[in-house]
């Protein structure tokens, strides 16, 4: 379902990410501890794919799954953490030891990467990170003064991911998404990927007042309940808080 | 969350609580522990991507409360890592919005667990948010030891709880201005009646505890959450 270009439906998640290079550069939806597609990034982990760049807005169990499963060449987050249940530790060894590149963002440059991306431009500006050490740490920001005013300002570079990936918690017969609660970065992950995998808890019928994620921009959807677990995903699952937890003690 | 939520008990019921980044008028739901969307009504809904928070942000319409892991004399903050920017000893969890709050024209509070040394500094080791400039908005510090604005360029405290003084001194990095400071009393049984009612599983004790306990408590208030839903 919900192919675009009218492409049959896929089923089975390892068909539905297709081949995914050495290299690529994928990124994965949700946020914290909400609607993480942890099913989509195990399968990914199985695959044996290395030397991602992987980009996570706000990382959580996703980043830990993926780093500890050896596929991370290059991280890009603008943080990662369990939240309530702890740190992050894996992400935090990897930043300690640098066996990974950490490019760190704001939260607002990410955004203004991303959305430079889905319109197919070199870079947007935006205010986020001026005065700040990130420039200085983050080749994709360049503070720059604006070319009509003079004013210093942030020129994030474009960042295109090969391949996105979603969970939520409804899926319509033609492909388009449907998330209660916080969409996260989301929606901008789909306009700016060259390709988007989502998985999702319930088919639901057509509802285009209600839509957060139009078809067009969704390659595949394949049903897979509990496809974010051990993050949850409003209202079907809360997060599963023994499991984080394990995985903040680094088991 | 818990404070806003009973701030609309309180005298402010028209008050817009956002959760997350696009969901920007939050339902008091009986739950606080299902993640940041369980406060949201249920049912689909249309949104737009990230948009009017940083949008929010920009044009000074929200206040946002955050918690640094270090902040500075300046209100300068950081949440990236301990140790040279790039080169963290200690990780942690990333600059986040910080970067989008700290100039902002919104206002902004800083909500600190504990009044410590370790959080409170004359320089932060990262720069996350840059400090605050004339065209911010108010820039005001919460801790266990009271309240304290920034003025000028530094912090001056409003207010202070019963000990605070002490607190205060213990943290000198900040250089907070005391003068002559009114203590403030604990809160009244209408505040703490508020408080109870939009969080009957005490999901606010666990900004306060240690990690190890924070953890506990939280699994037990959701354990208690669902024994009520």
């Amino acid at each position: 379902m919900g192919a675009r270009g009218g492409r049959p439906p896929v089923d089975g998640l390892l068909e539905a990410l297709g081949p995914v290079p050495a290299g690529s550069t994928v990124a994965v939806g949700g946020a914290g501890l909400v609607r993480k597609p942890m099913a989509l990034c195990r399968a990914l982990a199985d695959s044996g794919v290395r030397d991602l760049v992987l980009v996570s807005f706000l990382g959580s169990a996703d980043v830990e799954l993926l780093l500890a499963a050896g596929c991370v060449a290059e991280l890009h987050s603008a943080g990662v953490s369990l939240d309530a249940a702890g740190l992050a530790p894996r992400y935090r060894a990897a930043r300690e030891r640098g066996d990974v590149r950490f490019v760190e963002w704001s939260e607002g440059a990410l955004l203004a990467a991303l959305d430079a991306a889905s319109l197919d431009l070199d870079s947007s500006l935006t205010r986020s990170g001026l005065g700040t050490d990130l420039p200085e740490v983050n080749p994709w920001l360049r503070v720059v003064p604006d070319p009509h005013t003079g004013a210093p300002v942030v020129a994030a570079r474009a960042l295109v991911p090969d391949l996105a990936l979603l969970h939520v918690p409804a899926a319509d017969p033609a492909g388009s998404l449907y998330v209660d609660g916080d969409l996260a970065a989301d929606g901008l992950l789909a306009r700016a990927a060259r390709r988007t995998v989502a998985t999702y808890e319930r088919e639901v019928t057509d509802d285009p007042s209600a839509v957060a994620i139009s078809r067009v921009w969704v390659d595949a959807a394949v049903a897979c309940p509990g496809g974010s677990a051990p993050t949850g995903c409003f209202p079907d699952r809360p997060p599963d808080l023994a499991a984080l937890q394990a995985l903040a003690a680094g088991s | 969350m818990v404070a806003a939520l009973a701030a609309r008990r309180l005298g402010a019921p028209g008050l817009a609580i956002a959760v997350g980044f696009t969901a920007l008028d939050a339902e008091p739901a009986p739950t606080l522990t299902l993640g940041e969307a369980g406060l949201l009504a249920g049912g689909p809904s249309p949104r737009e991507w990230p948009g009017d928070m940083f949008r929010l942000l920009a044009r000074g319409r929200v206040g946002v409360a955050v918690t640094p892991a270090q902040i500075d004399a300046a209100g300068r903050t950081n949440l990236s890592g301990i140790g040279p920017p790039g080169r963290p000893a200690v990780a942690l969890p990333g600059s986040r919005g910080l970067p989008d709050h700290n100039p902002s024209p919104s206002s902004v509070w800083y909500l600190l667990p504990a009044h410590s040394a370790r959080t409170l500094v004359e320089r932060v080791d990262v720069v996350s948010g840059p400090a605050p400039d004339a065209a911010a908005g108010v820039r005001r510090l919460l801790s266990p030891a009271g309240c304290f604005t920034l003025r000028g360029g530094r912090f001056e405290a409003d207010w202070l709880a019963p000990a605070g003084e002490e607190l205060v001194a213990a943290a000198p990095g900040l250089g907070i201005r005391l003068g002559r400071v009114p203590e403030r009393a604990a809160p009244g049984p209408d505040a703490l009646a508020a408080l109870r009612a939009v969080d009957p599983h005490a999901v606010r004790d666990v900004e306060f505890a240690p990690r190890e306990e924070a953890a506990r408590l939280w699994a037990s208030a959701a354990t208690r959450e669902r024994g009520a839903a």
